[in-house]
């Protein structure tokens, strides 16, 4: 109990939620990982041109929504924690040991939470397109496609729709990769931020696609509203 | 070890029983002062008047510290253009809401390429400064010839304001960072009250968010000279005086580039109050008296 | 080492101890270092418990739901389901609640997705090192008094764990519940999480010790499937898990949609007589009419 009169940080909370939507679908030998470029907070957009996608190692890219401040930091601890696994290891780090150190860093603040929403995308030891997707306290599960942020629920079941497969947890076991081409799932992607950015207040200004496959890392852009 | 007597008064609260008082207590304390071996926590003798704390618990009690500005800083503005930057805001610092110093330099030359304007409460600015000054003595030690660019500053500040946060006890400002990167390119970036920070063409900090920031967006481009983004600045700074009752007629903008950081002379902007309708405010109310 | 030790301090630019470098030092905190050995950050509050609520309002952590395990004569069933939610928000389908400890001990999560996934890791990483320093298999016994006194150790600072230890030891088969209050219990039957009082509706009423594996499977499943079908915030898939002798296998993983239409098949028009008795066959009939209009207009 607190003693009486004491009042826990009376006017300023230590969370903002700056906004913004990040996605991203795995495929046979693809990935990709989305977000929008905009930043705000309350009623206000502070900037249009946030990025929320970084690569983390040669394998893997990172996206996180949310407080930004956050979101940065972590990503900044984990940019080292990955040299530093390198150095160590005289490799660099792939993306289901990246997915797990992810999961760890983010528990050790289980009472002090990063206000983040992650989605982590790359490709496995196997080329195959992995995307590992977040709750803010470090609980994670592989998935073939997820979205994050404040336009989840507008996103989420369309990708549903267009992507659903059979559950990986059924037995026998039936394949549940992603059956869209490239060329298709980006199309979609930009179709789901179009549509967000249509309805969701914290969605909008760009939307930018990193797109991962043997050939290495592209990007592509498209303009959202900016209203 | 026994823990130290502690007893309440009404008036002062808590304070620490001094030796002498009950002597029971001190010969417990002259026993355990003479005994070796490890300490021990032991419940003192039980007294009507008396209670006794963990010290231990007493040091882990979380310290609490004001957390609500007194002299603060509004508004403060910057912008890019073609080979510079401009930072503006006005030279007030409130006491609440009472305009109490009016001469004050909210803009700080970090060194020549870079310069921070605040938002905020004034003492915790000039910590800031204090931390830029010993960056820049350390600097200055290693005489390496390098200087932190604005970029770096920014990154560093960026680093001071969130780690302040996670501790519960944060810097109050907002900090908008102009300046050069070392390679010469423009930059301008701003650092909020919890961390929250970004670059961008035109920012602001305080509620110039909601009345420059849109003029800004209106006008800007990339292109500008000096005496066009100076003249955008000049009407951004116009509205928020009009608007911001924290404001006063009163500004400097300091301007960098590659020659270097320069703070203006203090300017006010023309305003017009001559209407009739503010000689004689009721006159054409239909409902005024 | 007795020697005089040479001070190289002065080399280091953040030894001076300037204020300045001290706030880049506490960002290189988290960097540095087995990451392991920190410890969690706990916020500089007064009000711990006030914050916990107030954060876990703003995060949202995805949480669990029903799960159950039973000994029989012929080991452990252990069966769940898969949704996970964010308050209204189903966040996943397909989590994965069986927690594969090693090759002879299963955990079950419910509450905290997280705290489950972390803690039984965790648990995970002790039980090796159990069989490192004694050269053999832990004891269920053992397994769950690690966890449960890891669990007790965090009493009071918010973990929601209700999980299940379920495996194969040199003493048979061994079924035990922890939870993030500390309790500890030994038991035959345990069913955990938001659903749990469906599933005992099903799992008591068809318990029997001498039942064969398929028909213990089939009682787990039907039991899970019953509380997906009556509590909101369970679904997914079905997951059935077998633990014998020669450690655990997962037997089966059904779709609840599919489940639905095994365990309700569509009854043809024609044979209504015999679901419903001659008026049901009557009311068809004149429900079938109504439709067939409705269509045409």
């Amino acid at each position: 109990m607190a003693p009486e009169g004491a009042r826990q940080h009376a006017n300023w909370s230590p969370y903002d939620n700056n906004g913004g939507t990040v996605l991203a679908v795995a495929g046979e030998n693809y990935v990709i990982c989305a977000s929008d470029t905009r930043m705000s907070t309350g009623y206000s957009i502070l900037t249009r041109n946030y990025e929320k996608v970084d690569q983390m190692s040669p394998k893997t890219l990172m996206a996180s929504a949310g407080f930004m401040a956050d979101a940065q930091t972590l990503k900044k601890t984990l940019k080292a924690r990955c040299k530093q696994y390198e150095f160590q290891n005289k490799k660099p780090i792939g993306c289901v040991s990246f997915a797990q150190m992810l999961s760890n860093t983010l528990y050790y603040r289980r009472f002090f939470p990063y206000y983040a929403f992650n989605i982590v995308a790359g490709l496995d030891a196997e080329g195959k397109g992995a995307v590992f997707t977040y709750d803010a306290v470090g609980s994670y599960e592989r998935t073939n496609y997820s979205c994050q942020g404040s336009g989840q629920a507008l996103i989420m079941p369309v990708l549903d729709n267009q992507l659903k497969t059979v559950s990986p947890l059924v037995l026998p076991a039936v394949s549940s990769a992603t059956p869209l081409s490239e060329a298709a799932a980006i199309e979609l992607i930009k179709d789901c931020f179009a549509t967000a950015a249509e309805r969701d207040i914290y969605t909008g200004d760009r939307v930018e696609l990193w797109i991962m496959n043997a050939d290495g890392v592209r990007k592509e852009e498209m303009p959202l509203r900016l209203d | 070890m026994i823990p130290r007597r502690v007893a309440h008064n009404p008036i002062i609260g808590p304070g620490v029983v001094p030796r002498g008082v009950d002597a029971e207590y001190d010969a417990a304390c002259a026993r355990d002062d003479a005994r070796d071996g490890p300490a021990t926590t032991t419940h003192a003798p039980a007294s009507g008047r008396a209670f006794t704390l963990d010290g231990k618990a007493r040091e882990k009690a979380p310290t609490t510290r004001t957390q609500t500005p007194y002299v603060t800083g509004t508004s403060a503005l910057g912008l890019k253009y073609g080979d510079g930057v401009l930072l503006a805001c006005d030279t007030l610092a409130c006491y609440g809401s009472t305009k109490r110093y009016k001469n004050v330099e909210r803009v700080k030359k970090v060194n020549e390429r870079c310069a921070i304007a605040f938002t905020g409460e004034l003492s915790d600015f000039t910590y800031v400064c204090n931390l830029l000054e010993e960056l820049t003595t350390e600097d200055f030690c290693e005489d390496d010839g390098m200087t932190r660019d604005a970029e770096e500053i920014y990154q560093y500040l960026t680093r001071v304001m969130y780690n302040r946060r996670n501790k519960f006890d944060p810097l109050w400002n907002s900090l908008v960072v102009a300046g050069l990167k070392t390679n010469g390119e423009t930059f301008l970036g701003t650092v909020g009250m919890i961390g929250t920070h970004y670059e961008d063409d035109h920012v602001c900090a305080g509620f110039g968010n909601h009345i420059a920031r849109p003029i800004f967006r209106e006008f800007y481009k990339a292109d500008m000279t000096e005496e066009q983004a100076v003249e955008v600045m000049r009407s951004a700074l116009y509205a928020c005086v009009m608007r911001d009752k924290q404001m006063m007629n009163k500004f400097q903008i300091c301007k960098v580039t590659k020659d270097g950081v320069t703070i203006s002379e203090p300017f006010a902007v023309p305003t017009e109050w001559g209407y009739e309708k503010f000689y004689n405010p009721t006159k054409f109310s239909e409902t005024g008296w | 080492m007795n020697g005089p030790t040479l001070d190289f301090s002065f080399l280091d630019a953040t030894a001076r101890g300037s204020m300045a470098s001290k706030h880049v030092d506490e960002s290189l905190d988290a960097i540095d270092g087995n990451m392991h050995e920190c410890n969690f950050k706990a916020p500089a509050v007064e009000d711990f418990e006030g914050f916990q609520r107030e954060v876990i309002n703003y995060v949202k952590p995805n949480h669990g739901t029903t799960t159950l395990a039973f000994i029989f004569e012929h080991g452990i069933v252990v069966a769940v389901d898969s949704r996970a939610s964010q308050g209204p928000y189903i966040s996943s389908q397909t989590v994965k609640k069986v927690i594969e400890i090693n090759p002879f001990l299963l955990g079950t999560m419910a509450g905290g997705a997280a705290d489950c996934q972390f803690w039984q890791r965790n648990l995970g990483i002790q039980c090796r090192l159990h069989e490192l320093e004694n050269g053999k298999r832990i004891t269920v016994r053992a397994a769950s008094k690690l966890l449960a006194n890891t669990l007790y150790s965090y009493k009071g600072k918010g973990l929601s764990m209700g999980t299940m230890v379920a495996g194969w030891d040199l003493n048979g088969p061994g079924l035990y519940y922890v939870d993030s209050e500390g309790t500890r219990l030994k038991g035959q039957r345990f069913s955990v999480g938001s659903g749990s009082l469906f599933a005992y509706g099903v799992l008591d009423q068809g318990y029997k010790w001498d039942l064969t594996v398929e028909e213990a499977c089939e009682l787990g499943r039907r039991a899970i499937y019953h509380a997906t079908f009556r509590d909101a915030f369970s679904g997914g898939t079905v997951s059935v898990y077998h633990v014998g002798a020669n450690g655990w296998t997962k037997v089966t993983g059904d779709d609840v949609g599919e489940l639905h239409f095994s365990y309700y098949p569509a009854t043809p028009v024609d044979d209504v007589d015999a679901h419903c008795g001659g008026e049901g066959k009557k009311e068809a009939e004149a429900r079938a009419a109504t439709e067939a209009s409705a269509m045409e207009t």
